[in-house]
């Protein structure tokens, strides 16, 4: 790279008594496209959101196009030609997408018409078609995701930064968005994108600049590295790879589970769940493979009790819980890790502790003399805090504090400990790092070997291979089929996901 | 019938400006929960700024300085201090009422006959009060009264036809999205907290200046809530508040009409002040889908 649109050089930066950057310093090149792999809370939103005014930085310096600046506030940043893309996207719901798009761009009259012309012309230059008078809030995610990179179009930026751009994705979004990067830097202009996700990294950057606990631990071009070179700079050490487990025969198991023709149609009428039935035996992992929204949220909520079934039972040691209440499922033992740890797995503003007892606020163990035992939760808290190398500083943080995978290792301590008999895992390492994940798929087999029956549901295939005792697929409301983890292949689960009776096109 | 309807434009006239306000502040996710103290220093300020200098456009300023004040007062506490909205309003209100008896007593005692002040006049405009019925509904009325006229088609179009409207509108629904967007959020929440408090007072002014010539603390009597209300029942929307202080406007003036003329009052007017409730509670019920700013009475904190 002959010239560099950004440099950054020492950048340091704590919050309160954490470091979230420390001396980092990186420049970016023009034309280039960087990926900024690392863990969940590895600095790498950290640091972008500096260069973009966010967050004011402790020290440091910016240097762009050669000249020091001073960036103190997104406005700054965006004269320099940045742009950001959040992980959450910044868009103004009710509003249509070309008020989002001239948010912030436009000095006295709105002038729509003329705003639209131009984001028409960026639209069909890069081959985005998108609804201009629309309101946003009824777009679908990568439409969103579109209207924010014509956002930094429309502000002609030379430096587009992305924060997780594929985590909304379908692959065939994620194709065309890669596709969108390579075009867009040949015209000269720069692209970071911050990831934990290998794949990615590998199919799409020119340069990969790796970050760990705050710190630069790698800055290599694709050409000359590797996956694995990759992950031991993400990690900082080798992956303990966990022996293929032994495979198991379950019919000599004990039944603890039992979905019998469970049915349900959605407010469309629609059979979300169409006659599903398995049983999941003590001590195996039963996994739910499928493309996302085939019914397998459904299935979680009617083991959990969140949702009523239209027809069937669910069996539950022997005994019929179809009718039972949620509270009365937990007091029975069943644990539930619920996809959307934001929505339903905790409160955010509450301490750790709190949360820890969300679910089991009313039962015995946390009562002392007719009060909350605070001492009590609290050191059970620190606890789980030390064994799941939670990330936090101790039983008083707030949940909303924590990044995502420390977050997760919470809500699953806590179902690990509510479910005696039974765990029900939805999308239990969706969004999470390596590190994480590996720490949670050695929680959910060793709860396995404690003689537990576990359902893990996953979109990820390797996911499920690599925990699943026996794997069902599941496709509009209906099961394909139940097999050994040994009977199938990658290809033939894929065919199962489509649709394909048997997987044997 | 028409000396009612031009009663009604009148009465509209301090909610009209009010809700306007109030729209405004709330567009921004500001609720103004001190609208009803605003109007008691605005009404107030009018008063003694008039019976002191004899000029009522001093009455007028010294009624836009009040309304002012307390908006700065409220703004910084809750926009900075990110203090609860509805507390501060509250706590705000009672302060108003206490200041106001407080100063009025120390300035003018008890005094055994009330003290007047002149009223601003009616001033017919040429050519258009000629036009039969609606000349002398709509255009003899006070200054005020087409202050509020202006304030309509203006209020409307900074709202949705410049990129100022723009920003505020995106400031209440997704202020992280419009500071990302290079807004300064509490910039624009303050200052537009500390316009509407400014027309708030003015509002406020016109039931002693405008109307009745002479102050009690109970003079406000719940009209400030009353604009508070017309903006949500004009989902937040200026067109909307001006068909709300229609509604409202002819009913105070029929509930006047009732009381002078010696009828039999049959409608109270306590219902009058709580008919804009009942009607919001209707209309929620009724299931209108309405707008609500998303970030209504949520402080903006930024991570730093």
């Amino acid at each position: 790279m002959a010239e560099n649109a950004v440099e950054l050089h020492n950048v340091t930066k704590c919050f309160s008594k954490v470091i979230a950057n420390d001396d980092v310093s990186l420049e970016i090149g023009k034309g280039e496209v960087v990926a900024l792999l690392g863990e969940n809370g590895a600095g790498k939103s950290t640091i972008m959101k500096i260069l973009y005014g966010l967050y004011s930085m402790d020290e440091g310096r910016i240097v762009i196009d050669g000249k020091e600046v001073r960036i103190k506030s997104p406005k700054d940043a965006i004269s320099h030609g940045i742009a950001m893309i959040q992980q959450h996207f910044s868009l103004v719901f009710p509003h249509t997408v070309t008020e989002n798009i001239v948010l912030g761009n436009v000095h006295g009259w709105l002038d729509l018409k003329e705003a639209k012309e131009k984001v028409g012309m960026l639209a069909k230059k890069y081959g985005f078609p998108v609804p201009l008078d629309a309101r946003v809030g009824d777009l679908a995610v990568g439409v969103q995701q579109k209207v924010e990179i014509l956002k930094a179009l429309y502000l002609d930026a030379r430096i587009l930064i992305m924060d997780e751009p594929t985590a909304v994705l379908t692959p065939q979004e994620a194709e065309s968005l890669v596709s969108f990067i390579r075009s867009y830097a040949a015209d000269g202009n720069s692209v970071v994108f911050i990831t934990h996700k290998m794949k990615e990294v590998m199919e799409s950057a020119d340069r990969i600049i790796v970050m760990r606990n705050g710190r630069i631990t790698g800055n290599v071009l694709k050409s000359e590295t590797n996956e694995r070179e990759l992950a031991r700079m993400m990690m900082g050490e080798e992956l303990e790879v966990e022996s293929e487990e032994e495979p198991i025969d379950v019919s000599k198991l004990p039944v603890s589970i039992e979905v019998v023709d469970a049915r349900k149609k959605n407010r469309d009428g629609i059979a979300v769940l169409d006659g599903v039935s398995f049983s999941v035996h003590k001590g195996e992992i039963f996994g739910i493979a499928g493309v996302s929204g085939n019914g397998q949220d459904e299935i979680c909520e009617a083991i959990s009790g969140n949702m009523k079934l239209d027809g069937g039972k669910i069996i539950f040691e022997g005994k019929d819980i179809t009718n039972e209440s949620v509270r009365k499922r937990i007091e029975e033992g069943i644990g539930y890790v619920p996809v959307d740890r934001y929505k339903d797995g905790m409160v955010m503003e509450m301490t750790l502790s709190e949360n820890m007892m969300l679910k089991s606020s009313y039962s015995e163990k946390w009562v002392k003399n007719g009060f909350i035992d605070k001492k009590g939760i609290d050191e059970y808290t620190d606890e789980v805090i030390r064994d799941y190398q939670v990330k936090a500083t101790g039983h008083s943080d707030i949940a909303h504090n924590l990044s995502g995978g420390n977050q997760q290792k919470v809500v699953l301590a806590r179902e690990i400990d509510a479910g005696r008999h039974a765990i029900i895992f939805n999308q239990p390492t969706r969004g999470l790092d390596i590190g994480a994940v590996d720490r949670i798929h050695r929680a959910i087999k060793g709860e396995k070997r404690k003689g537990k029956a576990v359902v893990v549901v996953s979109t990820e295939l390797t996911e499920i291979f690599e925990l699943s005792d026996r794997i069902c697929v599941m496709y509009r409301g209906k099961i394909m089929g139940i097999y050994n983890r040994g009977e199938l292949t990658t290809g033939r689960i894929g065919l199962l996901m489509a649709g394909v009776e048997d997987g044997k096109a | 019938m028409i000396s009612i309807l031009t009663r009604a434009v009148m009465m509209s006239t301090p909610l009209l400006l009010g809700s306007i306000a109030e729209v405004f502040a709330e567009r921004t996710g500001m609720m103004v929960t001190a609208i009803e103290g605003i109007f008691l220093m605005g009404a107030w300020g009018g008063f003694i700024g008039t019976f002191i200098s004899g000029s009522i456009v001093v009455g007028l300023l010294t009624a836009v300085l009040m309304g002012f004040l307390m908006a700065l007062l409220y703004a910084f506490i809750t926009v900075y201090l990110r203090q609860q909205q509805i507390v501060v309003g509250t706590a705000m209100n009672i302060l108003a009422g206490g200041i106001c008896a407080y100063f009025q007593r120390v300035l003018f005692g008890i005094p055994t006959t009330p003290l007047q002040i002149s009223v601003l006049e009616k001033i017919p405009i040429p050519i258009l009060s000629d036009i039969p019925v609606l000349g002398e509904i709509f255009f003899e009325q006070n200054i005020l009264t087409y202050i509020a006229y202006l304030v309509i088609p203006v209020s409307y179009i900074i709202l949705f036809k410049t990129s100022l409207g723009l920003a505020i509108r995106s400031v209440g629904e997704n202020p992280e999205a419009a500071d990302v967007s290079g807004i300064n959020v509490n910039r624009i929440r303050f200052s537009t907290v500390l316009v509407a408090g400014a027309f708030g007072g003015l509002a406020g002014s016109f039931y002693t200046v405008g109307y009745l010539g002479m102050f009690t603390t109970g003079i406000i009597g719940g009209r400030g809530w009353i604009a508070f209300a017309i903006c949500f029942l004009g989902n937040w929307n200026p067109k909307g508040a001006v068909f709300g202080t229609l509604v409202f406007g002819l009913a105070e003036a029929i509930s006047i009409y009732l009381q002078s003329t010696g009828g039999i009052a049959i409608m109270p007017n306590e219902f009058v002040i709580a008919l804009p409730y009942i009607l919001t509670i209707a209309l929620t019920i009724a299931k209108r889908s309405f707008n609500v700013p998303a970030k209504l009475g949520v402080p903006y904190l930024k991570e730093s």
